[in-house]
């Protein structure tokens, strides 16, 4: 039996930090959702860490924040505070609780000036030090971004380092994107790219499908190239092979 | 509770003001009291319709930026007891509303026990079509049954979900379908989208359909909302549209080619 079923092991992984600066729940929603909405699709299914940096007395507080980074697409992970009270809110949230970043280089605090209720570190500068570097056990599986409702025109999802699952329809206009599968159990009218990474196993599935281009580990095709027979015909599985896109009803 | 309603589309000219226009009316002449504000800076259109064109000294761009009271703004309809208008300016620029003063207008009109505040929004989807759909915690989407429109409705769905005050706060304005010009010969003929298909698309709930008719220029010609000529399809349609927004269930009617008579058989037209 020398099979091996798993194996733990340590790993460090750059994560996002959301401090939070603000005691007041609608004060610190309202200035997430603006930061959100620069770059939508960006946010869509990071795990974040969030780490109060003032007192909360609130003991709704750190649920009511959870439940919208939810509603923002965003997973948060764990709490990172010293405060017992905001630990003992955290484990019956179901966050993890990290330990208080002691890996911060000396020339911390210097630049820290809050403007708004939030701010959060941007994963594109891996460099910054308040950019928490945390050790934890590799997760074996990333579990699906699922959006339940319809993808409308103009809107874009980006399922980063996963598949993507949606249940509404994605009208036309509308763009999905995943490192990983698509699957879309409404109808796919708009644009479905898949294995964005560079992943040519991905392969995209459609209920029902007459999308305006598909794309996997950027090999398209148009809608004016798909042969008719696939569209709005059922059940669809588009594929990569040598390079070129292979459709097929199931 | 005051409910603030926004009436709008993307595509220009489908019928944003025709709808507001009626829908106020109707909701008024059930009881309500009524404000229907004209965001539509610099085209001013409501007014016409609504036959108020000669009375406006003030408007709501003068109201916003504090050159009027909301009193000397408002001016009440003299055929329908409890409607109120709020013209658009013809003269400023869209850039003459400000989110704090649409807010402020807003929430003196909720102190004053205003039922419904209907906001008749620009096309577009821009800073003055966010505006107006801003604080709504309702919205009617008036599309037609061509793809263009329903596209653009698409659209403004998209960010109703994402840019309003309800979406921000975590909640969700609720969403109602109005379907006009929809002419049943033309759709059956395939020159024109089902509403079947309007509402697969969207996939919101339908509120009513509108047929495409002339009287509803012979109404706006003549400064009355449609809804007033009692007897006219058109007018049918907006007062079922109000009594199923008002929670009561009305069959849809108007999606059917209207059977001609065998006298008009025998006779042509
Ligand atoms: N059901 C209908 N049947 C026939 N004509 C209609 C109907 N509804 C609206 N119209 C006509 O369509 C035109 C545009 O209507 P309206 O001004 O209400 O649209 P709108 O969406 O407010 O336009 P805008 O985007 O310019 O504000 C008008 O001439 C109006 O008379
Ligand atoms: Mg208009």
């Amino acid at each position: 039996m020398s099979e091996q079923v798993i194996e733990l092991k340590g790993s460090v992984l750059s994560l996002t930090v959301l401090h939070i600066y603000s005691a007041d729940i609608n004060e610190t929603k309202a200035s997430l959702a603006k930061k959100i909405e620069q770059a939508p699709s960006f946010f869509v299914g990071i795990p974040i860490i969030i780490e109060p940096k003032i007192e909360l007395s609130d003991p709704t507080f750190l649920a009511l924040l959870v439940e919208y980074l939810h509603q923002l697409q965003m997973i948060p992970i764990g709490l990172r505070s010293k405060d017992p009270v905001i630990q003992e809110q955290a484990t019956y949230t179901g966050l993890a609780i990290f330990p208080e970043d002691t890996r911060r280089p000396t020339n911390e605090g210097s630049d820290e000036k809050p403007r708004a209720a939030i701010q959060e570190k941007q994963p594109e500068q891996p460099a910054e030090p308040n950019y928490a570097p945390v050790v934890m056990d590799e997760p074996g599986l990333k579990s699906a971004l699922v959006i339940e409702r319809a993808i409308r025109s103009g809107q874009q999802i980006y399922a980063k380092d996963r598949d993507l699952i949606v249940l509404g329809s994605v009208n036309p206009g509308a763009e999905i994107i995943a490192d990983g599968n698509i699957t879309v159990f409404g109808k796919l009218q708009g644009k479905a790219i898949a294995g964005t990474a560079g992943c040519m196993n991905a392969k995209i599935f459609a209920k029902q499908m007459n999308p305006e281009l598909v794309c996997i580990a950027g090999i398209y095709q148009l809608a004016d190239d798909i042969d008719e027979q696939y569209k709005n015909n059922g059940l669809v599985e588009i594929r990569l092979k040598d390079e070129q896109l292979i459709m097929s009803a199931m | 509770m005051s409910k603030v309603i926004v009436v709008t589309s993307g595509k220009g000219g489908v019928g944003k003001t025709t709808t507001s226009a009626s829908i106020s009316t109707a909701l008024a002449q059930k009881g309500k009291k009524v404000a229907v504000i004209d965001f539509d800076v610099g085209l001013r259109n409501l007014d016409l319709i609504m036959g108020v064109e000669r009375r406006v000294v003030y408007d709501f761009v003068n109201v916003v930026q504090g050159e009027a009271t909301l009193k000397q703004a408002l001016i009440k309809d003299k055929r329908v007891e409890g409607l109120y208008i709020l013209a658009a300016s013809q003269t400023r620029d869209k850039d003459a509303l400000t989110q704090e003063g649409v807010e402020r207008v807003i929430n003196e009109l909720k102190e004053d026990g205003f039922d419904f505040i209907v906001c008749d929004s620009p096309a577009g989807i821009e800073k003055g079509a966010q505006l107006a759909l801003y604080f709504a915690d309702e919205a009617i989407v008036v599309t037609n049954p061509e793809v263009s429109s329903v596209r653009d409705s698409d659209r403004i769905l998209g960010i109703l979900q994402a840019k309003s005050r309800k979406a921000e706060e975590g909640g969700a304005v609720e969403e109602h379908l109005v379907l006009t010009r929809y002419n049943p010969s033309r759709v059956n003929a395939g020159e024109m989208l089902s509403k079947d298909d309007v509402v697969d698309l969207l996939s919101i709930k339908l509120l009513g359909v509108v047929p495409e008719s002339q009287d509803v220029l012979n109404a706006s010609n003549s400064g009355e909302p449609v809804v007033l000529a009692q007897d006219t399809d058109a007018a049918q349609a907006y007062l079922d549209i109000v009594e199923r927004f008002l929670g009561g269930e009305v069959d849809h009617r108007f999606l059917e080619e209207e059977k001609k008579g065998l006298f008009k058989k025998l006779f042509g037209k």
